[in-house]
């Protein structure tokens, strides 16, 4: 008899489930611009996202906001993965009804995101997702992905920048010759080693090898033998997921050769912690540091952040604080946070932000929605760690410190 | 030359692969000694390893610990955590009645694996998922036969060695510890000579969280760790143990040797891209051909 | 007694899915969208308690079946285009074949070598995906150009009654004489030979079935969602998850699965405002249940004694 039983319970529990989720009632409200930002809240480089731009969002209203309106943003975590980013996607606009989204800092997310964005017709922008197939995709399908904006760098504008920087640094100052280049194996580093390959060249570094290893790799004691027997001047790098590892255990084992490229952890002002201090002497590309005034406006920035949350914002916390602040610059121009006239309004932005300069390169580019990158626009930096601190050594203009090396580190005296 | 850099490369990968493969043993030993003693398989092994690194390390930071204090507390965490995985989760489980006999393997893999995704997401949301490493006690770097190491990597291989072999001691030249080793071979026969035998797996946890919070410390401090490494950590102890034969202790041993020195060949020689693939093609070529592997009981 | 029984719930399950039909008129465009993932996720659950209620084989890998559906559907229809359906029939037939490839350690090694074997599966995917990134996207995901519709509405109900087929057949096999069979040579299969039963024949079938619908609701997933990733259909943290809303849902009830799925996925969603946490607390409660009430929601619904 245990059928009569099962009925009503089995039937209760559906509905109450679904009952359950449909509780959370639609907030609309028609006074305010929303952006919503699904962000990785957990890691360091991600928790800066939503901080900035509700940071960003504050000041907008306090000075009385866009065209009488309040900007709201809506924060989602999206533990790293790109299904829950689909779902907060989704439910971004089907139900927070926002008006554009600021979105991640890994690559993977971003492309799920991007054919919904699409589909779902709402503008989004991430802050630090580095892969050229983002605009690479728009280039293809403009008028389906037009509502996609990359507002950070790509990957070969980021190999661009190291070796611009490499050329007056290692170059010019230290007479270099010879580089290995070592990379995480990863989608994003693809386009960023097929740029270093051509760059490196240029600025005048003869490469020696090429070495890519795999994100989970734990004892880098192979790699860094290897790239010790080929005697290299230098150690250009191209890591995101790891960054900790290799960096201690470059310092436990007094490998003699710098290290100088992208290292995304190293960008945190937790990374010295985070190491013990064995991160002295790495060198490293970023679009911002806490103490390097870019721009007349980065250091207030940098000021506030550290004064309402207590610790520096990551890279992402730069791009994230200007985005809120062009998409406002938008909304204005638009007049409306309709869609369509959002993308015209950003594809005309010209706003000087706390990275640079920040203009998007056009449809018709081979990368079209990416970030202009140059002399005029966006230079990008190359830091160093210094006794705790992250120095700005390039470009010339901005630099407050110049090159040292920790003592294990063999520099000239091969020439 | 060509011979010059071929003997340099030989002896790189020797030295290195041992600091590697100790480590590997002195992680995968307690996960054995578990599994032959109480046939438990505890999937929240890595999670436990990484709370000794996460401890260690936030005791150097937050609390600016000397690295020795910070190693004590690592070792502490670890021994505290794994104690509350026997009392709340595993003890619980084996005594229950709800469950059928049977079935409680089951149950036990499913709570532990639950633990530890439970401890992951705690220490993600106190510390971030960025990697971690601890302060090593010892600094600086020395040669051995002609290859520069850390003197941390020899301190790794030497500490590891001295815990094994103050393992093995204990289980053959003490009374408690002969009474473990009947435990494990005959738990009904160890009870019938008036040893309880949940005093005995009381025991064996406390040896197997010591064992965890060392070989944890080991790990921060040589190579360090994130949240991501619970699940990474957990299936290399398992496979190691798997191919040394489940329950035999030095077949875990062998088989740490065997997978270090074979992801460090692959990493020198091939490529570090592909680091673990060799380990896993060997640990399914062992399955099917010999099972129980190198030196399980049948 | 046990047929009737059989048709009964099966019965009770048509009007509960019949009700559900009718949410799209209800509930937002969003509860649609995580009811859809939740009745994928059900499906997963459901063909993993097959194995493991059933044929009592320790999967810790329900996501090399899923993944090599999912990502073999995305890859061919990324590649030539070719109508969605057909993508969805590769899928589920590459499961298949990955099912048997699961099943030939299975009828040689029992319990945690299994498990293992299963295990190393996984990550040997995972490492094929990563490295042959040029094929399948690598760690960044593979986006497909199609999706079967973006309508909220639509794909609610395909998954819906996707589900329900898949719940109606799977429960069904489990109450035949076929499921008898399983569950007896799971718990016993030296005996269940003994009585004359072919035990490899069943098991490598229940793998089938397993991995058919398995490779089936990841291919269609990967069309609801419109990419492939590691992280969404291969990595072990989903696996796990799988596992925990069979186990919550009730082990060896199939229809647990469901259960356990929306369950988790409710929970996560209604626990959001706590922002990280929120995970951590989910897994807290699933433990909770394996420790106090080891036969899961549909055990404590249907308050009927576990093995009685």
């Amino acid at each position: 008899m245990r059928e009569s039983k099962t009925r009503a319970p089995i039937f209760a529990g559906l509905l109450a489930s679904a009952a359950f989720i449909a509780l959370s009632a639609p907030g609309y409200a028609e006074d305010t611009f929303k952006i919503g930002v699904i962000a990785e809240v957990q890691a360091v480089a991600g928790s800066s996202i939503p901080q900035a731009a509700q940071l960003a969002a504050d000041e907008i209203n306090a000075a009385g906001g866009v065209n009488g309106k309040k900007i709201e943003i809506v924060t989602y975590d999206n533990h790293s993965s790109a299904a829950e980013s689909v779902r907060a996607f989704q439910r971004a606009v089907n139900e927070d009804h926002v008006n554009a989204v600021i979105a991640s800092y890994i690559s993977e997310v971003v492309l799920a995101l991007e054919p919904w964005a699409g589909r779902l017709k709402t503008v989004m922008i991430t802050p630090g997702a580095a892969s050229d197939v983002i605009t690479q995709n728009i280039a293809k399908d403009y008028d389906n992905l037009k509502y996609t904006f990359h507002g950070y760098l790509t990957s070969t504008s980021l190999a661009d920048s190291t070796c611009a920087a490499a050329k007056d640094l290692l170059v010019g100052q230290l007479h270099m010759k010879s580089a290995v280049v070592m990379s995480e194996d990863a989608a994003w580093t693809t386009p960023l080693d097929t740029e270093y390959l051509k760059c490196l060249p240029n600025a005048g570094l003869n490469i020696l090898d090429h070495i890519r290893f795999s994100p989970d790799t734990t004892d880098f004691t192979p790699i860094f033998n290897k790239i010790e027997g080929e005697k290299p001047d230098v150690m250009i790098t191209g890591i995101s997921h790891v960054g900790v590892q290799p960096t201690v255990q470059w310092k436990q084992q007094e490998v003699p050769i710098p290290m100088l490229g992208i290292s995304s952890q190293a960008t945190n002002s937790s990374f010295w912690n985070d190491t013990n201090g064995a991160t002295e002497g790495v060198l490293y590309q970023a679009v911002s540091g806490p103490d390097v005034a870019v721009t007349p406006k980065t250091l207030p920035f940098v000021k506030a952040f550290k004064a309402k949350f207590g610790n520096f914002p990551s890279y992402c916390g730069y791009t994230s604080y200007d985005e809120v602040y062009y998409l406002a610059d938008a909304f204005k121009r638009a007049g409306s946070g309709d869609s369509d006239k959002l993308v015209t309004a950003l594809e005309a932005t010209d706003y000087v932000g706390t990275i640079g300069r920040i203009q998007f390169k056009a449809k018709g580019d081979p990368n079209p929605h990416a970030l202009k990158v140059g002399p005029d626009t966006i230079t990008g930096l190359m830091l160093q760690w210094q006794d705790g601190k992250q120095t700005n050594l390039w470009p010339a203009k901005v630099a407050n410190g110049k090159l040292k090396f920790p003592k294990f580190i063999k520099v000239g005296a091969a020439n | 030359m060509g011979t010059c850099r071929v003997s340099v490369v030989f002896w790189q990968i020797l030295v290195d692969g041992f600091a590697v493969s100790s480590l590997y043993a002195l992680g995968a030993m307690g996960f054995a000694l578990i599994f032959g003693v109480s046939g438990v398989l505890n999937l929240s092994h890595g999670a436990l390893m990484v709370v000794a690194v996460v401890a260690a390390w936030a005791a150097g930071n937050d609390l600016h610990d000397d690295p020795y204090t910070g190693a004590l507390i690592g070792i502490g965490a670890g021994f505290v955590a794994t104690m509350i995985t026997y009392f709340v989760i595993v003890g619980p489980l084996q005594r229950t009645q709800k469950i059928r006999e049977e079935e409680k393997e089951i149950f036990i893999l499913t709570g532990t694996l639950l633990w530890g995704i439970m401890i992951q997401e705690f220490i993600a949301y106190l510390y971030t998922n960025n990697a971690k490493t601890v302060a090593p006690i010892v600094n600086g770097v020395m040669s051995i036969v002609g290859v520069r190491t850390p003197k941390n990597e020899l301190f790794t291989a030497i500490v590891c060695w001295l815990v094994i072999g103050g393992l093995w001691l204990l289980v053959n030249r003490t009374r408690a510890g002969k009474a473990v080793l009947a435990a494990s071979m005959n738990p009904r026969g160890v009870t019938l000579l008036g040893i309880e035998l949940s005093r005995i797996y009381i025991a064996i946890w406390a040896i197997y969280g010591l064992l965890v919070g060392v070989a944890g410390v080991l790990l921060g401090m040589f190579l360090g760790v994130s949240s991501y490494s619970v699940g990474p950590l957990t299936a290399s102890a398992f496979s190691i143990v798997v191919l040394g034969g489940l329950g035999s202790v030095s077949g875990a041993l062998i088989a740490a040797y065997v997978v270090g020195y074979l992801e460090t060949i692959t990493a020198y020689l091939i490529s570090p891209a592909y680091r673990t693939i060799p380990a896993l093609l060997l640990l399914i070529v062992v399955m099917y051909l010999r099972p129980r592997g190198f030196l399980g009981r049948r | 007694m046990r047929l009737s029984s059989t048709i009964r719930i099966l019965l009770v399950g048509l009007v509960v899915v019949a009700l559900a039909s009718f949410l799209p008129f209800a509930v937002s465009g969003y509860v649609l969208g995580l009811l859809t993932i939740a009745y994928y996720f059900g499906v997963f659950a459901m063909a993993w308690d097959l194995l493991f209620g059933f044929a009592g084989e320790v999967n810790f890998g329900p996501t090399f079946l899923i993944g090599t559906g999912a990502y073999t559907a995305g890859i061919l229809d990324n590649l030539y285009q070719p109508p969605i359906w057909l993508c969805v029939v590769a899928g589920t037939l590459a499961a298949v074949a990955g099912g048997v490839i699961l099943a030939l350690p299975a009828l040689r090694v029992r319990g945690p070598y299994f498990g293992l074997t299963t295990l190393v599966a996984v990550l040997m995917l995972q490492n094929y995906v990563v490295v042959d990134a040029s094929l399948t996207g690598g760690e960044i995901g593979l986006t497909v150009p199609d999706v079967i519709t973006i309508s909220d509405a639509k794909n609610y109900e395909l998954a819906l009654w996707f589900m329900a087929f898949s719940a109606a057949i799977l429960f069904s096999l489990s109450r035949s004489p076929v499921g008898l069979i399983l569950q007896a040579s799971g718990q016993d299969a030296v005996q269940a030979g003994a009585l004359g039963f072919n035990v490899t024949k069943h098991k490598l079938f229940a793998f089938i079935v397993s991995a058919l619908f398995s490779g089936l609701a990841g291919a269609l997933m990967v069309f609801y969602l419109g990419s492939a990733s590691v992280g969404t259909f291969i990595d072990i943290t989903v696996g796990v998850q799988i596992i925990i809303a069979a186990v919550l849902g009730g082990r060896r009830t199939i229809l647990g699965g469901v259960l356990g799925a929306v369950f988790i996925i409710a929970m996560a969603e209604a626990l959001r405002p706590i922002g990280d946490l929120a995970n951590f607390v989910v897994f807290t409660m699933a433990l909770v249940v394996v420790l106090l009430f080891p036969s899961g929601f549909f055990g404590l619904l249907t308050r009927t004694k576990e093995g009685g």
